[in-house]
């Protein structure tokens, strides 16, 4: 469904004097995919981006983007790849127009003006076009910021952060425009701290602290950190309905409440039929039966938290 | 050296100074300020103290090397060649002139870009990192030469006004002209690329201007060179000392960019 790997980063590791940012991270994300680069402050997204942009250098490993190393030949990279960086930094005395104007300028084979015109349009900044960026909310600069990465059309698409500080409906609006980015084809690498917006977005997600703690597809995430649970509730729990679910071989775990059993099932599909046949026969008069999956949060915080060997 | 690139900072630099008319208006008074302090001390030398200079060795020296220069200066009484000798020195000091624009501007334009966050997206375009110093220095540069240029004006309009108009013609040698023609925007350039390693470098505007501060020694030591007799500038040495000078750009434009870190974009401000 994706085409060939466009990033790839192979033991890329990045220290600050004695203090190690990034450690070995090993990443292949192939051309057309949205990954989604999920990590607590100061976990190392940022450092990573960087290195994969060709902002900064990696202490050790090597990153590759559109065949090209960015450590190496850093503006032959920037051709092809755009960066929206954590901070703005726009200027802000300068109007949206020349602020876009200025990058677009730095571009080979661009027709200036009306990349200008197409993404300040896209925007919804055509009308305050003259206007100075510094006197812009923050969801417009947000949107500025974009645009400027977006200006000359790359192929690859870093974005740090892009709906970080936004109110839930400038939020909406940069994913919805992340998502029309993804259908034309376009390689995005996103860092956020939004797990709702990683997953609705994302194809893969990657977890990091410092190191690579996970990569997959949410529902491969769910599958290999979470057993699905199943919630069966009644009128009462009995000790006889207990026995019986406990005495099923493919019951992981279970949970008895006053009035609900919560278990942990080896297969949902097959197993859950089996149990709720087994309960009945015990004697529960069964109320509602759900499946309870995991939400991302779950995961990504069983991955982050305390892991001894991910402190620094 | 101007590809588009470059010609696009120059642009922009340019538009934002013009926003910034405060800072604008600090840079111009500077130089103004210089000119008026080399008319008012020229002035009290005529007027105080011309016998006890004629006095010294080397001035005497110095005015050999003159009428060597400028045989017409032989001619005229004592108190006139002290007065060409005097305005003879200008032809240096003007040379400070654009290094000290260059300290109060060129010393913001890469730490202000770092501060603000535009500089790593200035680092993620196609942008070579000479052209970005080579532009940012740039553009500092040429409207400091421009600024020189009507300082020199301003400076022999006073010289008429003070009475020493006559003497001009001696003063304005072939040497004059090479050093404002070549020199001076020599010097701009290099001032500006100096401020501008500096404003890479360093982590504010302030610690950056020690580094600038450093191109005035040489320049007062061609004016000691000339004041003491030891050397006159004429059109020769002076021509070597632009090649020299274009030299000494070249090798600061070089290092400029060995020195650049990308990484100090990413350097934590506390
Ligand atoms: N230039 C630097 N010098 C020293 N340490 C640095 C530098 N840049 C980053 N670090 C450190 O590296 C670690 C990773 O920083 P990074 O900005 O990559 O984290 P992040 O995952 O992007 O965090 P956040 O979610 O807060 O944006 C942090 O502990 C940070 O302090
Ligand atoms: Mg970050």
């Amino acid at each position: 469904m994706y085409g060939m790997p466009i990033i790839e980063a192979s033991g890329l590791t990045r220290r600050f004097d004695s203090f190690t940012a990034v450690e070995g991270i090993n990443i292949t994300v192939n051309e057309g995919e949205v990954l989604g680069f999920l990590g607590p402050n100061g976990a190392g997204k940022t450092t990573t981006i960087r290195m994969l942009a060709g902002i900064i250098s990696p202490t050790a490993g090597t990153a590759n983007v559109a065949g090209i190393r960015p450590d190496l030949e850093p503006e032959r990279l920037h051709e092809v790849i755009g960066l929206l960086t954590e901070r703005t930094g726009l200027y802000e005395r300068l109007s949206a127009r020349r602020n876009l104007e200025y990058f677009a300028g730095f571009y080979e084979n661009i027709n200036v003006a009306a990349q200008v015109e197409k993404y300040l349009k896209l925007m919804g900044l055509w009308d305050r076009r003259d206007d100075y960026a510094g006197g812009f909310s923050k969801g417009m600069k947000q949107r500025l910021a974009l645009a400027r990465a977006l200006i000359h059309e790359p192929k690859i698409v870093f974005l740090d952060e892009p709906t970080s500080g936004l109110d839930p409906e400038a939020a909406h609006e940069v994913r919805d425009l992340i998502k029309k980015l993804s259908t034309e084809g376009r390689t995005i690498f996103i860092s956020t701290h939004n797990l709702p917006e990683a997953e609705s977005l994302c194809s893969r997600i990657a977890v990091i602290r410092t190191k690579l703690l996970a990569l997959d597809t949410p529902d491969n995430l769910r599958l290999r950190f979470f057993h699905p649970q199943l919630i069966i509730h009644m009128a009462k729990v009995t000790d006889a309905v207990e026995a019986a679910a406990r005495a099923l071989p493919f019951v992981l775990s279970l949970k008895r409440e006053e009035s609900a059993l919560t278990l942990e099932l080896k297969n949902m599909e097959i197993n859950s039929p089996e149990v709720v046949k087994a309960v009945v026969d015990a004697g529960a008069r069964i109320a509602s039966v759900t499946e309870e999956r995991p939400t991302l949060e779950d995961i990504y915080l069983n991955l982050v938290r305390d892991k001894p060997e991910n402190v620094k | 050296m101007l590809n588009k690139r470059v010609k696009n900072i120059l642009l922009k630099e340019w538009q934002v100074a013009l926003h910034d008319l405060n800072s604008l208006l600090m840079v111009t008074l500077l130089p103004l300020l210089i000119i008026a302090q080399a008319v008012t001390v020229f002035w009290a030398i005529q007027e105080f103290a011309v016998d006890s200079i004629l006095g010294l060795d080397i001035v005497q020296k110095a005015l050999s090397n003159l009428i060597q220069t400028v045989p017409a200066v032989g001619a005229l009484p004592a108190v006139q060649q002290i007065q060409v000798f005097l305005l003879s020195q200008m032809m240096f000091y003007i040379l400070l002139i654009p290094t000290m624009i260059a300290v109060n501007s060129a010393t913001f334009s890469i730490v202000e870009e770092k501060l603000s966050g535009s500089l790593e997206a200035l680092l993620a375009t196609p942008l070579h990192t000479w052209e970005l110093l080579f532009g940012k220095a740039l553009a500092g540069a040429v409207p400091a030469v421009i600024l020189t240029w009507i300082c020199t004006l301003i400076f022999f309009l006073a010289v008429r006004i003070m009475g020493w108009g006559a003497l001009i013609s001696l003063v304005v040698t072939p040497a004059w002209y090479i050093t404002i023609l070549l020199l001076a925007p020599l010097m701009a350039l290099l001032s500006f690329l100096l401020g501008v390693i500096g404003s890479s470098r360093a982590k504010d505007a302030k610690s950056a201007q020690n580094s600038i501060i450093l191109i005035i020694f040489p320049v007062f030591g061609l004016i000691a060179l000339q004041v003491t007799g030891a050397l006159w500038f004429t059109v020769v040495p002076t021509i070597l000392l632009g090649i020299l000078l274009a030299g000494v750009n070249a090798l600061a434009l070089w290092s400029a960019v060995k020195l650049f870190r990308r990484e100090s974009v990413v350097i934590r401000w506390k």
